[in-house]
C-alpha cells in the first residue's frame, strides 16, 4: 500500500512534467561525416544530439539533417560502428540553421568504444577489468541453427565445444577454462540484463556480445557470475526514420564429413568371421541378434562375390529369409543435402520521445535423416519500445516470442541414437526391406525404425519474455535510476511416441520390434522465471579531474520449474497420437517441482583522476535459497585498477604511432552457489516400481541421498592483468590478459569410501583448484585507394589458453581413479605402445602383458606391444595409484589448448569479403572404448569396417608384417573394455585433435544506388555465405571422413548420456547460403 | 526538493517492488519427509516396495541357469575359462540394497504406529536383509556384517571381513525373525512376502549352508563341519513347518502330461503351488523375453541340455533309464521315449507342435538354436507370435512348493533322518506328478551306478543320489543348478564335455519328430550339392567347425570342444575386485585368487 501511495503522486507529476518543453524555439543542424584515412563518405552512421532524442543516419553522400534542435549550444555526436565516436559543439540559433561536418577515425578492432558492462555501459578506453565485445553484425549473417552455435571462437577465451550438428544442440558455453569440479559451472548469459537462452534469439536482433572475464567485471553478477558472464544486447532503434529491414536466405546443408564404411557384403562378413574367430577362439553363430552366421554362408558369399553377382534376398532351407546384400547404410541413413530458409524483417523508428521496433524471423530447416525427417524450425517475435514520458523519466519495454519445433526421431530396438544401433545391429549383408515389402530385422533395430516412420520425440518449446522498466534522471543527469521488471515462461511440450515395429525374417511372419514399448508420452515443463532490478548511478566530476561514479543497487531472481509428464501405453493404432487413445493400463503420471531464489545488493565505485588513473570497486552480498539458513549469505568484493600510461604528461610518444596505451589489474571473488536446490534438506523421492505386486505396478521410495557434511558457497577468486595499446592512428589495436581463477571450497565428495558405505558418499566444501590462461586479439584495420576507389581491409587474430591443476583434494591414496593433488586436469595417463610383436619369440621374450586381454589365445605377431616401464616382467597398472602405478604414465592431456580465431575481411566498391577460421592449436583424444567410427571391428566384430582402415599398410595382417602399422591384428573386442589390449588407453591412440576450421566465408555486394532507387529501397546487399566449408586436422592422417569435432564428442546428447561412444551423434553441418538484405 | 525526488524514486522502483516477498526459504515439494513416509503405514508400504531390488530378477530365475553343468551354450561363461575371470576383470560389488534397508530399520520407530504395524514391515525389511547377505556369502563366503546406514566417519567402512558363520547366524536370526513378525499369512496375488515364503526361504538357506559346511569341511569350511547336521535340521524344519501350514499343494491339475509346464508357460502361475511369482501382464506393460531368448538364432545364449543329463531322466516305470543297454547309442527319436513325463515338458522331442497363426505345425528342435539337440521348452509359449522380442506374458515363479518338498527331502537325506513318509510326501510326489509309476513309496536302495560316476562318485547313499537327481530334474532352469554344485563340491562338473544326442550315422536325413518329413542332415565334409528343401544341412566336420560328432562320422554331437573350459577350486567363491581391495585391503582376497 505504502508504495501504490508514493506511486500515484509520482505518476501524476511525471504527466505533469512531462509537457513542459513542448514549444521551445528550435533550429536545424546539417553536414557531412567521412572517413577521415580514406577520404570518403560514410554513410548509415548514426548522428545526434547529446541528451536529447535528435537522431538521423547518414545517407550514401555521408550526408544528415538534424531537425527540430533546440536553441542554444548543442553537442553534436556521430557514430558509426568500426569508428571512433566523433564529438562536436555547435551553436544554432532558434529557426536558425546550423553545419558540421565530421572525419571520423577507424575504430580499433572494428570495435564500439562503447561497451556494455554489468549494469551499464563504460568507454572502452576507461575499462579496469577484463571484458570484450564483438557486434552482432558478424552473427546475423551467419547461417547457424541456433545463437549458440555461432558462438564458438567469436571472442577469446570463450570456450565452445559443439558436441554435434543436432539444430537443438545447445554447447555449454564456458569461460576462461576449468571452472569446478565440485557444482561445475558455466558462463552466466544474460539477454538484456537478465538470463536468458541465446538459442533463443533471432541472431538479427543482435546488438552486440560481451563477456566479462574476469571477478572485477563479473562481480555485480553475484552467485550465478562466477565463471564470467555473457551480456547479450538487442537492437533499439535509433534514428528518426521509418527503417524497414528485410533478409532472406536460402540454403542447402550437408554433413562435414559422413563416415565410409564397407559396402561389400562378402569383406564384411570374412572380416567379422575373422574378428570374431580369433578374439572368442571358435566360430560365430550370428552377426549379434539379427542374422545367423556360419561357414556354409560365408563360402556362399565367396562363390558370389567371385562371380560377380549382384545383392540378393532369398529364402534358406529352414524358411527363413537369407541376405547377400552390400547396403550402404549411411546413404539410407541421410539425405545427400537438405534445404533451409531463414526470412527476417524489422521495422524501426526513434522519435524525440518513443522509439519503437518490431522484428521477426522464421528459420526452417529440413532434417537430414531420410526417413522419419527430424525438421527443425525456429520463430522469433520481438517488439520493444520505450517513451519519454517526462524530461526525467523514459519507460520501456520489451516483449519476444520465441517457439522452436523439432522432431527427434526414435529407435525403439534399443533405444539412443541411431548411430550406435546402425553399428551394432545392423550388416551392409542385410537389407532395408525384404522382396515382400516388410523390414529387415537388421533395418529395423536402426535406418528401418526411421522408415517405419511412426517413432520420435517432438520438442516443442515456446519462451514468452517480457520486461518493462524506467529509468529517471535527476540532479542534471548527475543520478540515474532504473528498476526492470522481467518475466519469463518456458514452456517444454515434448511428446513421444514408441510403437513396436513390424519385420519380418521369413516370408509371411511378422514380429515385432520393441514389443514392450507401445506407449504414448507428454512431458510438459514449466519454466518460470522472473528476475528485478532496481540500481541507482551517480556521476560527477570534481576539479575538471576527479570524476566519480557510484552505483548501487539490488536484484532479485526467482526460478520455478514444474513438469507434468504422463505416460500410458497400449495405442490403438500406431498412429495414435493422443493419450485418449492410450488404452493399456501402464501409466505413469510424474510431477516434479522446483523453486529457487536469490536476493543480492550490489555496489560499484569508480574513481578516475585526470583520465589517467583509474580505480573500481565492486561489491556484492548475496543471499541464495539453495544454502541452509547460517550460510545463505555471503559477501564477495572486487577491486581493480587501470593506468593509462599514454594519458601522462611525461608520455611524448605521437599518437600517430602510439594512440593509447593501457595497463590494468583487478582481484576479486565470487561466490559459486551452482548447487542444486533442496541439496541440504533430506528428500525421499517417489517412483514407480517394475514389478507388479498385488495386481499393481505400486510407487515405493528409498533412502535419501546423505546429507552433506556442511553446505556453503564455493568461491572463485580470480587475478587478472591485462594490456591495450590502440597504435598507428589506431589502425593497430591489442589486448590482452593474463589470469589466475582459484576455485576453492569446491563441492566434492569428501572422500571414495568403501563400496560397502552404500550410497553415493556425501559432498562437502572440500576442493580446491587453480584454473590459469591468457587470452589476447590484435586487430589491424586499414584503407587505400584501389582504382581510384577506396578500399578497406582488416585482420584479427585471437589466441587463448587455459589450464587447470588441483590444488586440494581428499584422495590420501593417490587413486588415479579419482582427483589428487597436482593433476592437471585433462592428464591422461596410459600405457606406452612399442609397437606391434614381430613374432612369437617376440612375445616370449616380452614382458607378460595378460592383465590387457587379448582375447582367447593370448598375444601374437602383430599385436600391440607395452613398454614394460618398472621393469617388473608384466604389464599393469600397479594398484593405479601415484605411489604405484605400475606402467602407466602421462601420456597426454585432453584439454583444448590455444585457441585460435582469425577474421580477415576486405571491401572495395561495394563488394565485401569476410572469412573466419578457428581452431584449437593443440588438443589430444583417445578413442571411447564405442567409438565405432575409429575401431571398427576391433570394438564388436560385428561393427561396420571405416573404409579408411582397409588402405594398403594401415592394418597389421600376414601380407602386410609391419611392426609399425597403425592398427595390430584384427581381432574382435579387443578395443570393447579399457583391460584390453587396443582398448587400453596408450600412446598409439592418443591422436592430435588439434584443428583449423574455415568456420564461415562470405561474399557480399552493395547494389549500386541507381537500382535501389527502382526498388524504392535504401540498401540492398547481395550475399553468399557458407559454414564449416573446409578443416584441417592431423587427425585426418587416417581416419579423413569423420568431422574432428563430432568425433572426439560422446554420443548424441539428446538421446543418450553421450557415454555409448565417440562420434556416435549427429553430423557438423556444412552449410552454404545465397541471402539478400534489403532496407527500406 | 526531496518532495520531488522521492516519489518519482518511488515511481521507478515500484516495478522492483513487485517481487518484494523475497523469502530465501525454499521447502522441497515434489518429493516427501521423513514424517510422512515412517509416521503412517502407507509410508512403510511405500518404502518397503523398494527392497523387492533384492529379488532376483525375471531372466535371473528363467535365464539363471545359463552358467551350469547341465547346458551348453554358445560360448562358454569366462568365469570356467583359464585366466579370463580375475579380480582386475570384475567390477566392484555393490551394498546400496543393504543401506536402504538398515536406514529402513533405524527409522521405523515412533509413537504413531502400533507395534505390530511396525514389527511386520520390519519382518519384511530383514527378510530382505537375509537374502541381500546370504547373496553375499554365497559369492564371496566371509563379508562384512554391517546392520546400520553407515556414517562417512565409521570404523566399520574399513572393517574387515566376518566369517560366514557369524555372517549366516545373523542371516537366520533376521529370517527367524521375518517368520515371526511378519502378518501375512497368505496371499492370493503370490506377489508380497509370506511367512510361508519366509519359511520356504530359510529352508533354501540353511541347507545350502548346511550341505556347504559339510562338504567344504577341508576346505572353505574348515572347522565348521560339526556344525552342518545343525543347520540342515533348521532346513528340515522350516520346510516341515511350510508343509504344516497347508497352504500349499503340487500342482496336479494339468494330468501328468502338462501339469509340470503349466507351472511355467501359464498366463496365471498356477495357484496351488506358486509361493512368489512374478507377474507379466500385457496390459501393464511387463513381459519377459523367454520365447525370444529360447527360440533365437542370436538373442540368448542357445541354452541347450547336455545327453549328461537328458540320461538321468528315469523311465516311467521308476528304473533308471541308464540301465536299459545300449541306451547311449539310441537315436533321439527312440531314447526319449517311454521316461519321466517331466522331459516331454521340457524339451521338443516327439510331436511336439508349435501355434503358427492359429495352425499346430510340427516343432522338432530346431538346430538353427539348439546345439545339442536337446531344446528346452520350460519358459517358452507355444505360439510362435511371441518370438521374438520381449512380448511374453507368462507368469514366472520366484519360488514354488515343489522346491520346499525337495528342501525337505534333501536335508533329511543328509541327516540321515528321510522315512518311507517322508520320501511319499516328497520325491515321490514328485515322480508321481510327472507320471512315474514306480518306487514312490519306498526309500531307494540301489545306487545308481550313472549317477555316481558321471556326477557324485563320492556319494554312496542312494537316497542322497536320488534326492539330487529329483532336484537337478525338477528344478532345471530356475536358477539353483549352480550354487547346487557349489555346496555339493562339484564345481568339477562345469568342465563336463558338452554332449549332444546320438547321430548313427553322418551324411544322412534324420526325421526327428518321426512325421515323415527329414529335418536335419549332420555331414562331414562338404555339403549335399543337391538338398531338401526344409532340412538344415548342419556341418560336422569338427577342426574349425565348433560342431563335431564323437566318433567322427557318428556318435554323440558334441559342441566347443576346442574350447578349454576347466575348474578351479578358487571359483567356490568370487575374488574381491581389485577396486575394492584398493580401497580397503583388510578385506584380503578370497583363497586362490
Amino acid at each position: 500500500m505504502r508504495t501504490l501511495r508514493l506511486l500515484i503522486p509520482g505518476l501524476t507529476l511525471l504527466l505533469a512534467l512531462s509537457a513542459r518543453n513542448a514549444h521551445a524555439q528550435q533550429g536545424r543542424i546539417s553536414g557531412t561525416v567521412t572517413d577521415h584515412q580514406a577520404s570518403m563518405p560514410i554513410p548509415s552512421a548514426q548522428v545526434r544530439v547529446q541528451g536529447l532524442n535528435v537522431t538521423a543516419i547518414t545517407d550514401e553522400q555521408g550526408r544528415f539533417v538534424l531537425n527540430n534542435v533546440p536553441a542554444g549550444t548543442a553537442t553534436v555526436v556521430a557514430q558509426r560502428l568500426g569508428y571512433v565516436m566523433g564529438q562536436s559543439q555547435v551553436t544554432v540559433a532558434g529557426g536558425g540553421a546550423a553545419t558540421v561536418s565530421f572525419q571520423l577515425t577507424r575504430a580499433p578492432l572494428a570495435l564500439d568504444q562503447v561497451v556494455t558492462i554489468g549494469y551499464g555501459t563504460a568507454d572502452r578506453r576507461n575499462l579496469t577489468s577484463a571484458v570484450e565485445q564483438v557486434n552482432g553484425e558478424e552473427l546475423a549473417t551467419r547461417p547457424v541453427a541456433n545463437l549458440t552455435q555461432g558462438l564458438e571462437g567469436m571472442l577469446p577465451n570463450v570456450n565452445i565445444r559443439p558436441m554435434d550438428g543436432k539444430p537443438i544442440q545447445s554447447p555449454v558455453i564456458n569461460i576462461r577454462g576449468m571452472t569446478s569440479i565440485g557444482t561445475g559451472g558455466s558462463a552466466l548469459v544474460l539477454v538484456d540484463g537478465v538470463e536468458g537462452d541465446p538459442a533463443s534469439i533471432n541472431p538479427n536482433d543482435v546488438e552486440s556480445i560481451t563477456v566479462l572475464k574476469d571477478a572485477s567485471s563479473a562481480a555485480v553478477y553475484g552467485a550465478r557470475g562466477a565463471f564470467g558472464v555473457l551480456l547479450i544486447t538487442t537492437k533499439r532503434p535509433k534514428a528518426n526514420q521509418l527503417l524497414i529491414n528485410y533478409g532472406m536466405t536460402y540454403g542447402l546443408k550437408q554433413p562435414t564429413a559422413v563416415p565410409d564404411f564397407v559396402t561389400d557384403g562378402y569383406t564384411y562378413a570374412k572380416m567379422f568371421a575373422q574378428a570374431f574367430q580369433d578374439w572368442q577362439g571358435f566360430a560365430a553363430q550370428n552377426f549379434n541378434k539379427t542374422m545367423v552366421f556360419n561357414q556354409a554362408f560365408l563360402d556362399s558369399l565367396k562363390a558370389r562375390s567371385a562371380a560377380g553377382m549382384p545383392s540378393s534376398v532369398q529364402v534358406g532351407a529352414d524358411g527363413n529369409y537369407v541376405y547377400y546384400g552390400n547396403t550402404d547404410w549411411m546413404k539410407l541413413l541421410y539425405k545427400d543435402r537438405v534445404p533451409s530458409v531463414d526470412q527476417n524483417f524489422s521495422v524501426a523508428r526513434a522519435t524525440d520521445n518513443a522509439q519503437f521496433m518490431v522484428s521477426g524471423r522464421y528459420l526452417g530447416q529440413d532434417g537430414l535423416f531420410r526417413y522419419n525427417s527430424d525438421d527443425f524450425t525456429q520463430k522469433n517475435l520481438r517488439a520493444n519500445g520505450a517513451i519519454q514520458m517526462a524530461s526525467w523519466l523514459n519507460v520501456r519495454s520489451s516483449f519476444d516470442y520465441s517457439n522452436r519445433k523439432y522432431h527427434n526421431p526414435l529407435n525403439v530396438g534399443e533405444g539412443g541414437g541411431v548411430w550406435r544401433n546402425l553399428e551394432d545391429n545392423t550388416q551392409p549383408l542385410s537389407a532395408l526391406y525384404n522382396p515382400d515389402g516388410t523390414l529387415t530385422a537388421s533395418a529395423a533395430y536402426s535406418v528401418g525404425d526411421l522408415a517405419y516412420g511412426k517413432n520420435g520425440i517432438d520438442y516443442d518449446r515456446d519462451v514468452y519474455r517480457s520486461t518493462t522498466g524506467a529509468v529517471g534522471d535527476f540532479f542534471g543527469k548527475r543520478l540515474q535510476i532504473t528498476s526492470d521488471f522481467t518475466f519469463q515462461k518456458q514452456t517444454d511440450n515434448n511428446q513421444q511416441r514408441r510403437v513396436p515395429v513390424p519385420y519380418s525374417t521369413r516370408p509371411g511372419t511378422v514380429a515385432y520390434l520393441g514389443a514392450a514399448t507401445n506407449d504414448l508420452q507428454n512431458d510438459d515443463q514449466n519454466t518460470n522465471y522472473i528476475a528485478t532490478n532496481l540500481y541507482g548511478e551517480y556521476n560527477t566530476t570534481l576539479a575538471n579531474k576527479h570524476s566519480v561514479r557510484a552505483m548501487a543497487g539490488v536484484n532479485y531472481e526467482e526460478h520455478t520449474w514444474d513438469r507434468l509428464l504422463a505416460q500410458r501405453n497400449g495405442l490403438i493404432f500406431p498412429d495414435a497420437s493422443d493419450l485418449n487413445l492410450a488404452l493399456g493400463t501402464a501409466s505413469t503420471i510424474t510431477g516434479g517441482y522446483e523453486r529457487w531464489n536469490v536476493l543480492g545488493s550490489f555496489t560499484r565505485l569508480n574513481y578516475s583522476y585526470d583520465d589517467r588513473y583509474l580505480l573500481e570497486f565492486t561489491g556484492r552480498y548475496d543471499g541464495s535459497s539453495k544454502f541452509p539458513q547460517d550460510q545463505r549469505f555471503a559477501f564477495f568484493p572486487s577491486v581493480s585498477g587501470a593506468w593509462r600510461v599514454s594519458q601522462e604528461p611525461f608520455w611524448k610518444v605521437s599518437p600517430k604511432l602510439v594512440n593509447d596505451l593501457r595497463l590494468r589489474a583487478s582481484w576479486g571473488t565470487m561466490g559459486n552457489g551452482n548447487v542444486g536446490a533442496y541439496q541440504f534438506q533430506q528428500t525421499f523421492g517417489i517412483s514407480q516400481s517394475g514389478m507388479i505386486v498385488n495386481g499393481t505396478k505400486p510407487n515405493q521410495t528409498r533412502a535419501p541421498a546423505v546429507l552433506p557434511n556442511g553446505l556453503t558457497w564455493e568461491t572463485a577468486a580470480t587475478t587478472n592483468v591485462g594490456l591495450d595499446f590502440d597504435m598507428l592512428d589506431n589502425r593497430l589495436t591489442f589486448s590482452g590478459d593474463v589470469y589466475t581463477r582459484k576455485t576453492t571450497n569446491m563441492y566434492t565428495a569428501a572422500l571414495t569410501p568403501p563400496a560397502v558405505f552404500g550410497a553415493a558418499p556425501p559432498r562437502g566444501n572440500y576442493a580446491d583448484l587453480a584454473t590459469k590462461g591468457w587470452e589476447l586479439s590484435l586487430g589491424w584495420q586499414d584503407g587505400f585507394q584501389l582504382a581510384r576507389k577506396p578500399a578497406t581491409y582488416g585482420i584479427r587474430v585471437s589466441l587463448s589458453d587455459n589450464h587447470a591443476n588441483i590444488l586440494k583434494y581428499n584422495n590420501p591414496n593417490g587413486l588415479l581413479s579419482d582427483y589428487r593433488v597436482g593433476q592437471q586436469i585433462g592428464e591422461t595417463w596410459g600405457f606406452v605402445t612399442e609397437g606391434l610383436f614381430k613374432d612369437s619369440a617376440d612375445v616370449a621374450s616380452h614382458a607378460n602383458q595378460s592383465y590387457l586381454s587379448n582375447g582367447c589365445c593370448g598375444y601374437k605377431a602383430g599385436d600391440l606391444k607395452f613398454k614394460d616401464l618398472n621393469g617388473d616382467g608384466k604389464i599393469d597398472p600397479g594398484q593405479s595409484t601415484l605411489a604405484n602405478h605400475g606402467d602407466l604414465q602421462i601420456i597426454g592431456n585432453t584439454t583444448p589448448r590455444y585457441a585460435f580465431a582469425v577474421n580477415l575481411n576486405g571491401g572495395w566498391r561495394g563488394l565485401s569479403i569476410s572469412s573466419f577460421f578457428q581452431g584449437v592449436g593443440k588438443q589430444q583424444w583417445h578413442p571411447s572404448t564405442e567409438a565405432d567410427y575409429f575401431w571398427g571391428q576391433y570394438n564388436r566384430p560385428y561393427d561396420l569396417i571405416p573404409t579408411w582402415q582397409l588402405k594398403p599398410g594401415v592394418m597389421w595382417t600376414p601380407d602386410n608384417p609391419n611392426q609399425d602399422a597403425f592398427l595390430p591384428r584384427l581381432l574382435g573386442y579387443s578395443a570393447n573394455g579399457s583391460n584390453r589390449s587396443v582398448g587400453a588407453v596408450q600412446t598409439k591412440y592418443m591422436m592430435n585433435i588439434a584443428y583449423v576450421r574455415l568456420k564461415n566465408l562470405q561474399v557480399g555486394y552493395d547494389l549500386p544506388t541507381k537500382f535501389l532507387s527502382r526498388l524504392g529501397s535504401r540498401q540492398a546487399t547481395v550475399y553468399v555465405s557458407a559454414e564449416n566449408l573446409w578443416t584441417y586436422s592431423p587427425l585426418y592422417k587416417y581416419v579423413k571422413d569423420v568431422d574432428v569435432e563430432s568425433i572426439s564428442a560422446g554420443s548424441d546428447l539428446i538421446l543418450t548420456s553421450g557415454t555409448s561412444g565417440d562420434g556416435l551423434n549427429y553430423p557438423m553441418m556444412k552449410t552454404f547460403v545465397t541471402g539478400l538484405k534489403l532496407t527500406f | 526538493m526531496m518532495t520531488r525526488i522521492l516519489p518519482r524514486v518511488a515511481a521507478i522502483g515500484c516495478l522492483a517492488i513487485l517481487a518484494a516477498s523475497c523469502d530465501l526459504e525454499q521447502t522441497p515439494v515434489s518429493a516427501t519427509n521423513a514424517e510422512a513416509v515412517f509416521g503412517t503405514e502407507a509410508g512403510l508400504q511405500l518404502y518397503t516396495n523398494s527392497f523387492t531390488e533384492n529379488l532376483p530378477s525375471v531372466d535371473g530365475v528363467m535365464a539363471g541357469d545359463d552358467m551350469s553343468d547341465y547346458l551348453a551354450v554358445r560360448s562358454p561363461s569366462n568365469f570356467v575359462r583359464p585366466g579370463v575371470y580375475t579380480p582386475t576383470s570384475i567390477g566392484s560389488w555393490s551394498w546400496t540394497a543393504l543401506r536402504n534397508i538398515n536406514f529402513f530399520l533405524a527409522s521405523n520407530k515412533g509413537d504413531g504406529l502400533a507395534p505390530e504395524v511396525r514389527n511386520h514391515y520390519n519382518g519384511i525389511a530383514r527378510f530382505y536383509r537375509a537374502m541381500f547377505y546370504f547373496n553375499k556369502v554365497k559369492q564371496y563366503g566371509d563379508v562384512p556384517w554391517i546392520d546400520h546406514a553407515l556414517d562417512v566417519n565409521d570404523s566399520a567402512l574399513f572393517a574387515g571381513r566376518n566369517k560366514r558363520d557369524v555372517v549366516m547366524s545373523h542371516v537366520l536370526e533376521d529370517l527367524d525373525s521375518a517368520v515371526a513378525y511378519i502378518r501375512t499369512e497368505t496371499d492370493a496375488s503370490h506377489t508380497t512376502i509370506t511367512k510361508d515364503v519366509a519359511l520356504a526361504y530359510k529352508s533354501r538357506v540353511a541347507l545350502f549352508e548346511g550341505t556347504f559346511r559339510k562338504y567344504h569341511a577341508n576346505g572353505l569350511a574348515t572347522g565348521l563341519g560339526g556344525t552342518a547336521n545343525a543347520l540342515l535340521q533348521q532346513a528340515a524344519d522350516a520346510a516341515q513347518k511350510v508343509m504344516d501350514r497347508a497352504h500349499f499343494t503340487l500342482y496336479t491339475g494339468g494330468g501328468p502330461d502338462n501339469s509340470y509346464r503349466q507351472l511355467f508357460n501359464s498366463e496365471t502361475a498356477p495357484a496351488s503351488e506358486t509361493m512368489l511369482v512374478y507377474s507379466e501382464d500385457v496390459n501393464q506393460g511387463v513381459r519377459h523375453d523367454g520365447n525370444w531368448i529360447y527360440t533365437s538364432a542370436t538373442t540368448g545364449v542357445g541354452a541347450s541340455f547336455l545327453k549328461q543329463f537328458i540320461n538321468t531322466y528315469l523311465k516311467i516305470d521308476g528304473t533308471p533309464f541308464t540301465d536299459t543297454p545300449g541306451y547311449d547309442t539310441l537315436a533321439f527319436m527312440t531314447e526319449v521315449k517311454g521316461r519321466d513325463k517331466r522331459l516331454q515338458q521340457t524339451i521338443r522331442m516327439g510331436d511336439y507342435k508349435r501355434l503358427n497363426a492359429g495352425v499346430l505345425v510340427p516343432a522338432p528342435p530346431a538346430f538353427s538354436q539348439t546345439l545339442t539337440g536337446y531344446m528346452p521348452i520350460k519358459w517358452t509359449v507355444d505360439d510362435f507370435s511371441y518370438d521374438a522380442g520381449a512380448t511374453n506374458t507368462n507368469d514366472v515363479p520366484i519360488f514354488r512348493y515343489a522346491e520346499v518338498l525337495l528342501n525337505l527331502a534333501e536335508a533329511k537325506a543328509e541327516l540321515g533322518t528321510m522315512t518311507a513318509a517322508d520320501w511319499t510326501k516328497t520325491v515321490g510326489a514328485l515322480r508321481a506328478r510327472a507320471g512315474i509309476t514306480g518306487g514312490l513309496t519306498a526309500l531307494p536302495t540301489q545306487v545308481d551306478a550313472y549317477l555316481k560316476t558321471t556326477y557324485f562318485p563320492d556319494i554312496s547313499n542312494p537316497v542322497i543320489l536320488e534326492v539330487r537327481r529329483e532336484r537337478g530334474i525338477e528344478l532345471q532352469l530356475e536358477g539353483l543348478r549352480f550354487q547346487d554344485l557349489v555346496r555339493w563340491k562339484h564345481g568339477e562338473l562345469m568342465a563336463m564335455p558338452w554332449r549332444g544326442f546320438y547321430v548313427p550315422s553322418a551324411n544322412q536325413s534324420l526325421d526327428l519328430n518321426q512325421d515323415g518329413t527329414p529335418d536335419v542332415y549332420f555331414y562331414v565334409g562338404t555339403a549335399p550339392a543337391s538338398q531338401t528343401a526344409g532340412v538344415l544341412y548342419i556341418n560336422v566336420s569338427g577342426g574349425t567347425q565348433q560342431r563335431s560328432l564323437q566318433g567322427g562320422d557318428h556318435g554323440d554331437l558334441e559342441w566347443l570342444m576346442n574350447i578349454q573350459r576347466a575348474w578351479d577350486d578358487k571359483l567356490y567363491l568370487n575374488p574381491i575386485s581389485a577396486t575394492d581391495l584398493a580401497v580397503n585391503p583388510k578385506l584380503g582376497q578370497n583363497p586362490g585368487w
